[in-house]
């Protein structure tokens, strides 16, 4: 099998607290103080400098992983594991500190549901817009449009109304239909069930399962539910502090998972 | 071990720690054509949804702006307008600074106004400042004709104006002023991830520099020992050139329109490397 994703001792560090002295008139003094050979008038007043190293943070050290295609990985830890700080970097939405990571096909990601609807649009033009925003060409989205509203549920009648009049249920389901329609190779998707219905997120592990196991497509999920997990993935990955702790069959990661919250 | 080779190259997205500095990914704009006319329909559309005079709203803003320097500055103050017809000379000065002013200003926003969307979803962060110039650049072409309007009617009563030449060098000297527009406002928006501060200075700014700008008044009127100063003004020439080239009045100087030119690409690519290197990680900073 053709992998997909390639994952090689990728870190990535923050700076806690403020970045620089907070404002651009500051942050001139202190140059200004640098220039001329003085001491910085906005320097900790203990001596340490300003990026000293109990400041930085490491979200992710050292992560190493592959995906492979048609392959559904599930990534799972607590809050603060680095999960989300994973998914950024796979979405090319921030750089990594170190490593590199290698994708072969293009990466749709759902980091949250309804990124760029415009609420004075129309369902029908929202559609196209986040269709869009997600890499899909119009003629894609032509094609898949019935498809889509039929999956969205939303009443026809209602698909020329301006999003900002939807109930958010109907808003949720809407954006989560255009995501489910796109091609990509890679689908990536965070904690996007956690709103919806029961039944409408059963039938969104459903639409995943079905487009991994019939169209090879890959999926990286991160959930809390671990009954989604386990119902949705091969594979998975347990993060703890930024590191992968656990990494194989995912009935064995979630039980390593299940223990860490007991321990 | 050759099938390794082939598959090490056949990667389609490579992230690293690098960051870039010059560059367009022309592939990848292209790749991304659908979402450029999309958002370019955004912008242009949310002016005027839910408006009741709907699209008209793009020609009454330099309409009220027009009265209102024809009031103050032409009738209050007596300033002079190069035997220009008053209603024209001020509205083609004020459509051309809006062109510049709001590319400008939205392009410095382009990371604080869609701090949401960028940190959620990736596609050619470059994508935004385009949509914005093209909107501008669209609302520009709707009051030209507008000018057009003006012009044919003052020909009717009479006026002879000396089309100039000129005219038909204005498609580079327009381009010119929205690469300057989007060079500026890209370089901000650069920096406004970190300092806040520069938003506010932003839209002061840009009033001030209007009066720094023949827009309401003419070169020729501007005693000379300040003409120096309007020489270092990049945005001075563009506004004298069209209205040579429309009615023939003014200055039109091969040298500033050289020196402006200049100006307008050093300042784009200059905006493009800071928006390139801070687009990969300001969402961290922001």
């Amino acid at each position: 099998m053709n992998t997909l994703v390639k994952v090689e001792h990728l870190s990535k560090e923050y700076r806690l607290g403020v970045i620089g002295n907070g404002s651009l008139w500051k942050d001139l003094q202190s140059l200004s103080a640098k220039i001329r050979g003085k001491q910085d008038p906005w320097a900790p007043i203990d001596g340490e400098s300003r990026f000293s190293r109990r400041d930085r943070f490491w979200a992710l050290k050292n992560v190493n992983f592959e995906v492979k295609q048609g392959e559904r990985l599930g990534i799972i830890g607590r809050n603060g594991a680095g999960k989300s700080t994973l998914l950024r970097i796979l979405s090319q939405i921030t750089a990594p500190t170190e490593g590199t990571v290698k994708i072969r096909g293009h990466v749709a990601s759902l980091l949250e549901v309804g990124t760029g609807f415009h609420p004075e649009f129309t369902g029908r033009e929202n559609i196209y817009l986040n269709g869009a925003i997600l890499g899909m060409s119009k003629s894609d989205i032509d094609r898949n449009f019935d498809e889509i509203v039929a999956f969205s549920e939303i009443d026809p009648e209602f698909i020329d109304t301006p999003v900002k009049r939807y109930s958010s249920g109907m808003y949720v389901r809407l954006a989560f239909a255009v995501a489910a329609h796109l091609d990509s190779e890679i689908l990536i998707a965070d904690e996007v069930l956690a709103v919806g219905d029961i039944r409408f997120q059963e039938k969104c592990i459903g639409k995943m399962k079905d487009v991994s196991e019939n169209e090879g497509r890959t999926v990286l999920f991160v959930s809390h539910n671990v009954g989604a997990v386990r119902q949705l993935c091969q594979t998975g990955i347990l993060l703890e502090h930024g590191q992968i702790n656990e990494y194989g069959d995912v009935g064995m990661v979630l039980q390593a998972y299940e223990t860490s919250l007991r321990g | 071990m050759s099938k390794e080779t082939t598959d090490e190259e056949s990667w389609d997205v490579l992230i690293t720690a690098k960051r870039k500095w010059l560059g367009l990914n022309f592939r990848e704009l292209h790749q991304y054509k659908d979402l450029v006319k999309l958002m370019i329909r955004r912008e242009f559309v949310s002016v005027y949804k839910q408006t009741i005079f709907g699209p008209l709203w793009f020609v009454f803003q330099p309409l009220m702006s027009t009265f209102l320097y024809m009031f103050v500055f032409g009738n209050i103050a007596q300033m002079g307008t190069d035997d220009i017809p008053q209603a024209l000379f001020y509205f083609s000065g004020t459509m051309l600074w809006t062109f510049f002013a709001t590319t400008l200003q939205k392009c410095s926003d382009t990371f604080v106004n869609n701090a949401g969307l960028f940190g959620k979803i990736y596609f050619p962060r470059f994508i935004m400042p385009i949509a914005y110039v093209a909107n501008a650049f669209f609302t520009l072409l709707i009051q030209f004709a507008v000018l057009i309007v003006f012009h044919i009617y003052y020909v009717a009563r009479g006026v002879t104006f000396n089309v100039s030449w000129w005219l038909l060098v204005m498609p580079v000297y327009i381009v010119q002023l929205g690469l300057l527009g989007i060079g500026f406002g890209i370089m901000i928006s650069a920096w406004t991830t970190k300092y806040h501060d520069l938003r506010n200075l932003v839209s002061f700014g840009l009033s001030l520099l209007m009066y720094a700008t023949p827009v309401v008044y003419p070169i020729s009127s501007i005693p000379a020992q300040w003409k120096m100063l309007f020489q270092i003004n990049p945005v001075a020439p563009v506004i004298e050139m069209f209205r040579y080239s429309l009615f023939g009045k003014g200055s039109c100087d091969l040298k500033m329109w050289a020196y402006s030119l200049i100006v307008s690409v050093v300042v784009f690519l200059l905006g493009l490397m800071t928006f390139n290197h801070n687009e990969q990680t300001f969402v961290d900073v922001i």
